[in-house]
């Protein structure tokens, strides 16, 4: 078995399964931490609060919009260009098709790739320069911040070195290095993924339960 | 001209005789010279043409005829009408004779020079120490289009290194193979990240160019060397000597944009010399930003205490600005700059 077979066969299904068990034990532990009982009667729905607190965190406040635009625009542009790059580029869905799921869907064509490839960078560059630039950001972030971002810039740099598919050694690095994200990311900060919609969405079923409007 | 008709003539009859040898003998030959057992016999389709079709009348003229022009100009205003062009000869000439050569030694000269001027000099110290009081310098958003540039400018600094000096560098040590999967990356890592510089570059320039054109109090600062041998030398926000780094990056910065549009898209010149000069500029100019890159690192980390302050943390030492920016520290505080230097000194005489 080569190096490359190793790590896209056996290594890819390892890290997945942990990624996918290790994602949903930590969903599940959160949710069935629970909260106080209330006993006050409720002036609003808490489940309009959920959703409306999840709809409203998409875009800051008034003044807190311009002040924080760089990382409004950078964030943006990173995740849904990371989210693009991995659902709609040719070479994952058809990673994905093969190995996985069965079933395939349209790609983005290739100008399109390096363009998102290029805005997700971009993004992700921002965010971490704007991290060590801060004074708060850079005394409220810890190795977790830091081993999150670079991962992520790693993974998505072999990614781009190994356009070509002219060397399997280029492949290889970047499936291990994918193997480690997802090893790593259920036990981490990169959970944020998953966890966003609960921390949004539990203050907004705090406000909504008490009628405040988001 | 006549003679070259001649030339030519003689040429033509030339290459009659040997295609008559060819096709009468070469049946011949083929009959009784057999390939060995284990060759194998590959049918790429190519017929093979009469071999030494010149004979040994290699006549230069003739190759001339076909060049047309002056084959060593390699900016020559059109190639239009030419059976066939040289420049590739000149610009091959270039890259490896110049470029491969001497250019790499350019970063390392200069880290030389920083080496020994640090060895000589030492770093330049805030004279008065640290004041404990912090003023703004800049902001957030300047802050990380700088880290923004600086980031983009590593990642191509450092796979542009390995397209353009990979065979000579890495080839004979690490081996052909490893430097091929080495310039493939680098190849896709550059070409990806090349339109990022474009967007990092307009966005330095407009956080960056105001307090960036010259003023009459930047002469002190050329007559007096930037004070790197002694002496106070008063600047406003940016001194000449950031102003210049400035500039080259803003403007070696476009040719290199330029350049790198003309090679991703080669289609977009009609003349492939516009595409030779791309590949040369392109890699002048970056080694050239590359080389000074690395003087602009020393001076704003280890070279200067306290200046790293203002692209970290946007604030810097009162008594760092009032050293080394005391126009802009008077602009920014209203205070005299020379006034409150002064003050401690004339405590410590009484």
């Amino acid at each position: 078995m080569s190096f490359l077979e190793f790590v896209q066969g056996p290594m890819f299904i390892f890290a997945a399964t942990v990624f996918v068990l290790g994602a949903l034990w930590r969903l599940v532990g959160i949710i069935k931490i629970g909260r106080k009982k209330d006993i006050s009667p409720p002036k609003a729905s808490a489940a309009a609060g959920f959703i409306k607190g999840n709809l409203r965190h998409f875009w800051p406040r008034g003044i807190f919009a311009k002040r924080t635009m760089v990382h409004i625009v950078g964030g943006y542009g990173f995740h849904l260009g990371l989210f693009a790059l991995i659902f709609f580029g040719a070479y994952h869905i058809d990673f994905l098709n093969e190995r996985i799921l069965g079933f395939s869907w349209p790609a983005m064509p290739r100008w399109a790739f390096l363009m998102v490839s290029g805005i997700a960078f971009a993004g992700l560059i921002i965010l971490w320069v704007r991290r060590i630039s801060d004074p708060v950001m850079r005394l409220i972030s810890d190795k977790d911040d830091h081993i999150g971002s670079w991962l992520t810039f790693l993974v998505m740099l072999s990614g781009c070195f190994a356009l070509e598919q002219a060397h399997d050694i280029l492949r290889a690095i970047h499936m291990l290095l994918v193997n480690i994200w997802l090893l790593y990311f259920p036990f981490s900060r990169l959970m944020h993924g998953f966890t966003f919609f609960l921390s949004r969405g539990s203050s907004g079923a705090t406000y909504g339960r008490k009628g405040i409007d988001l | 001209m006549q003679n070259q008709i001649h030339s030519f003539r003689n040429f033509l009859s030339l290459g009659i005789l040997m295609l008559m040898f060819a096709a009468f003998v070469a049946p011949v030959a083929a009959q009784s010279v057999l390939p060995p057992g284990n060759a194998v016999n590959l049918d790429d389709g190519i017929e093979e043409g009469p071999s030494n079709a010149l004979g040994n009348l290699s006549d230069t003229e003739i190759w001339d005829i076909f060049r047309g022009g002056n084959p060593r100009d390699i900016l020559a205003p059109t190639i239009e009408g030419q059976v066939m062009t040289t420049t590739g000869q000149q610009w091959r000439v270039i890259r490896e004779q110049y470029i491969l050569k001497y250019l790499g030694w350019a970063p390392l000269i200069v880290i030389g020079i920083l080496a020994v001027f640090y060895l000589i000099r030492g770093p330049m110290k805030i004279a008065a120490g640290r004041s404990g009081k912090t003023i703004p310098r800049f902001s957030l958003s300047a802050r990380v289009a700088h880290w923004f540039m600086a980031a983009i400018f590593i990642i191509l600094g450092l796979t542009g290194l390995v397209i353009l000096l990979g065979r000579v560098v890495i080839a004979p040590y690490l081996g052909l193979e490893a430097n091929s999967v080495l310039t493939s990356a680098a190849l896709q890592g550059h070409n990806l990240f090349g339109p990022l510089f474009i967007f990092a570059l307009i966005w330095l320039f407009i956080k960056f160019v105001r307090g960036n054109f010259f003023q009459w109090v930047d002469l002190k600062w050329i007559f007096k060397l930037g004070g790197f041998f002694g002496g106070h030398v008063s600047s406003r926000q940016f001194n000449f000597g950031e102003k210049i780094w400035f500039w080259m990056v803003i403007l070696v910065g476009i040719v290199i944009s330029i350049t790198g549009i003309i090679m991703l898209f080669p289609s977009l010149v009609e003349d492939v010399r516009w595409l030779q000069l791309s590949t040369i500029l392109h890699a002048v100019g970056a080694v050239g930003l590359i080389a000074v890159a690395f003087g602009h690192i020393y001076i704003g980390t280890i070279g200067m205490e306290g200046s790293i302050d203002s692209m970290l943390k946007g604030e810097v030492d009162e008594n760092w600005a009032k050293e080394h920016h005391d126009l802009w520290y008077e602009e920014v505080t209203g205070k005299s700059a020379t006034e409150e230097t002064e003050a401690p000194a004339k405590e410590e005489i009484s």
